[in-house]
């Protein structure tokens, strides 16, 4: 075994300690990320883990989590800083009767006390470096991400104001995406890339045991078998692992030690916690539950 | 062999590696090499699977280029006989073989057919001359660049619709008050200069659903052509192809290098000039692709003349579907125009109450008719 394949043997356990199951090839982007210095390019289904992984990353490394959630309309401003006018209209009064020059009233007013810091300003300025989740970077517009990349390339933010920031320490920069917009081959140049996919049998069994241990071993078994069928079916909204999770709470909640064959009423009460939409919900009648239920 | 020429093959080897994924299609910079060799020296040489996932990491950058990857790793890096040729060219995934692309075995057969169909100059000439207004005789030479800038300027009016919704929220300028204050400090903090906002527009996005079946045959390549000038203008189309299945065609379509555009297109057109099934091409985008690809601010515009071999009632579903998650629903049919047609057949019957708007678009003259109302329905 090389000693690389041993530190990833490392890190998956540790991950695996705070309740996230990582294949070799996520431990490895992980490594690679903080060798390289470079951010972690997530893309995936809504529901299989992504932001996940930069949370379970920010309690590894015993960091914050700085998250910043995109969404449409978002512009650089909002994600990097802001000036507290409000406060700044407050002292222009104030400073009304003052001697000082206009140049000096200027310098006061634009100074670091009326900044409001967003995001990234935030993840740069920390003197610990944190984890930065930048969330469904897909939603967010061309324009903004062209800025990130500017930032994540220089790591520094200039500020008309005050003049450049530079970064005090270097962000861990988890970056996610569904896909519902092609992000640019620049983008993506910039970043590791890793595709998160649906988890399959032996992971997903994992999961449910790390993260509800409670759960008796047949009746996991039998409702990661159950999810795994679901997934197959074609619906419109996949159940992820949040709602694996959901689900096995609501199952033991109603104190279901088994998923019995002819139980197909008693699942259907639950399903709400599985699936999502009506048209889906009208799929799942009560033979096809029957059959996902005598299956597993 | 000596040690360091071994070490040296192995490095050149691997910083190779990346110009083979190039020509497989992947997206890799100038600087991939020089990167590859720093990854191996971090990770170490002599564990495959480490170093494999590494590499994938920073190789990849979309998910099509993660499910090929491994396999381009085998044919790469291990011998030849320790791979079984694993990646047997299906239409969907490009082409494997080295520093020459070459077309898959599959579209190479029906090459001459295909051809054809994509390549516009070619196809064009041969094209019997029917209609005096049918696109066929558009195709000609001397007539090329009238389309091109009539699609252009299509594709500029579009770009300048707005979301109606969020014209009306907006009453009048907005007052930019950081900026305002900025500059009321030179007069003491009375704003006497007021600075305003920009409008921001919200475009809607776009998605093409192409019929490329054998009854539109005429029609299909000059909508591909629409669908290129769009998403050279605006920032957020997203095309797809159909006839009895559906295939995204946004990447290859905008691919900068047009031989390898087409090249992709030949693949991806597999099925091109056969029989339609709308229907059920519809619901399968509806299932794979509209999740993801269409939102509360998407026009959906359907290029088909609607002669379904499916049944009526998958499409009138699947439109209803369709229909609740769009923002507008639009169906251009090539033809409306001629005299005397009714949207009879039953494909069209069945879309007709969900969609925003039908409307021909058989010619260059149906389209200019149809702009405006194109654009006030998306808008």
């Amino acid at each position: 075994m090389s000693s690389r394949a041993q530190e990833l043997a490392a890190l998956q356990r540790d991950l695996a300690r705070l309740g996230y199951i990582a294949e070799p090839g996520l431990a490895a982007a992980l490594l690679l990320m903080q060798d390289l210095q470079r951010p972690l390019l997530l893309e995936g289904d809504a529901g299989v883990g992504k932001t996940e992984i930069a949370k379970v990353l920010a309690a590894l490394r015993d960091t914050r989590l700085i998250r910043l959630q995109c969404y449409e309309g978002l512009d650089a401003h909002a994600a990097m800083y802001e000036w507290n006018y409000q406060r700044q209209l407050l002292a222009i009064k104030l400073l009304e009767h003052d001697d000082r020059g206009i140049a000096q009233k200027e310098q006061d007013i634009f100074s670091e006390r009326y900044l409001l810091k967003r995001p990234l300003l935030e993840a740069i300025t920390s003197e610990q470096p944190p984890v930065l989740l930048i969330d469904e970077v897909d939603r967010a517009d061309e324009a903004f991400e062209a800025y990130l990349l500017e930032l994540l390339s220089d790591f520094q933010m200039s500020i008309p104001e005050l003049g450049t920031v530079q970064a005090v320490s270097r962000p861990l920069v988890v970056i996610t995406s569904n896909g519902t917009r092609e992000l640019s081959d620049a983008l993506r140049r910039r970043c590791l890339y890793q595709y998160v996919d649906y988890p399959d049998y032996d992971k997903e069994l994992a999961i449910v045991r790390a993260r509800a241990p409670e759960v008796p071993a047949l009746l996991a078994q039998q409702i990661v078998a159950f999810v795994q069928g679901v997934r197959r079916m074609e619906l419109q909204k996949k159940p992820g692992i949040a709602e694996t999770l959901d689900w096995t709470a609501a199952l033991l909640r109603l104190d279901f030690t088994v998923i019995e064959k002819d139980g197909a009423e008693r699942i259907l009460q639950t399903l709400g916690a599985l699936i999502k939409t009506r048209e889906d919900h009208v799929s799942m009648n009560r033979e096809v539950v029957a059959r996902l239920a005598a299956a597993c | 062999m000596e040690g360091t020429s071994l070490e040296e093959r192995a490095g050149n080897r691997l910083a190779q590696f990346p110009t083979f994924l190039h020509a497989n299609g992947f997206v890799v910079g100038a600087g991939a090499g020089m990167e590859v060799l720093r990854v191996a020296e971090q990770v170490g040489l002599l564990d495959r699977d480490v170093l494999r996932d590494s590499l994938r990491a920073l190789l990849c950058g979309r998910a099509d280029e993660w499910r090929r990857y491994n396999k381009l790793f085998d044919a790469w890096f291990l011998p030849a006989n320790q791979w079984q040729r694993p990646e047997k060219i299906d239409s969907r995934h490009g082409f494997l073989s080295g520093e020459q692309p070459q077309g898959p075995p599959g579209a190479r057969e029906r090459e001459d057919e295909t051809l054809e169909e994509i390549r516009p100059r070619q196809a064009a000439s041969r094209q019997p001359r029917t209609s005096s207004t049918d696109f066929r005789e558009l195709m000609q030479r001397e007539h090329l660049l009238e389309v091109e800038t009539l699609v252009r300027r299509f594709a500029r009016q579009l770009r300048y619709i707005r979301m109606r919704r969020e014209a009306r929220a907006r009453h009048g300028r907005r007052l930019d008050l950081p900026a305002t204050i900025r500059r009321s400090v030179a007069s003491g903090g009375t704003p006497f200069h007021l600075q305003w906002k920009d409008r921001r527009r919200v475009r809607p996005r776009l998605v093409l659903l192409i019929d490329v079946s054998r009854s539109m045959v005429q029609y299909s390549f000059f909508y591909l052509r629409l669908a290129r000038a769009l998403a050279a203008e605006m920032p957020d189309v997203h095309s797809y192809i159909f006839h009895t299945h559906i295939t995204g065609v946004s990447q290859a379509l905008n691919d900068p290098d047009p031989a390898r555009a087409q090249e992709r297109l030949h693949v991806l057109a597999e099925g091109w000039a056969g029989g339609t099934r709308i229907g059920e091409s519809l619901a399968q985008f509806n299932r794979e692709h509209a999740t993801r690809v269409v939102n509360s601010r998407t026009g959906i515009v359907i290029l088909s003349d609607g002669y379904d071999t499916g049944e009526a009632a998958v499409l009138a579903g699947t439109l209803a579907q369709l229909r609740r998650r769009a923002r507008r629903l639009v169906w251009l049919n090539p033809l409306m125009k001629q005299p005397g047609y009714e949207p009879v057949s039953q494909g069209m019957q069945a879309a007709l109450p969900h969609l925003d708007l039908l409307a021909p678009a058989g010619d260059l003259d149906s389209l200019k008719a149809v702009l405006p109302r194109l654009i006030e329905a998306l808008g």
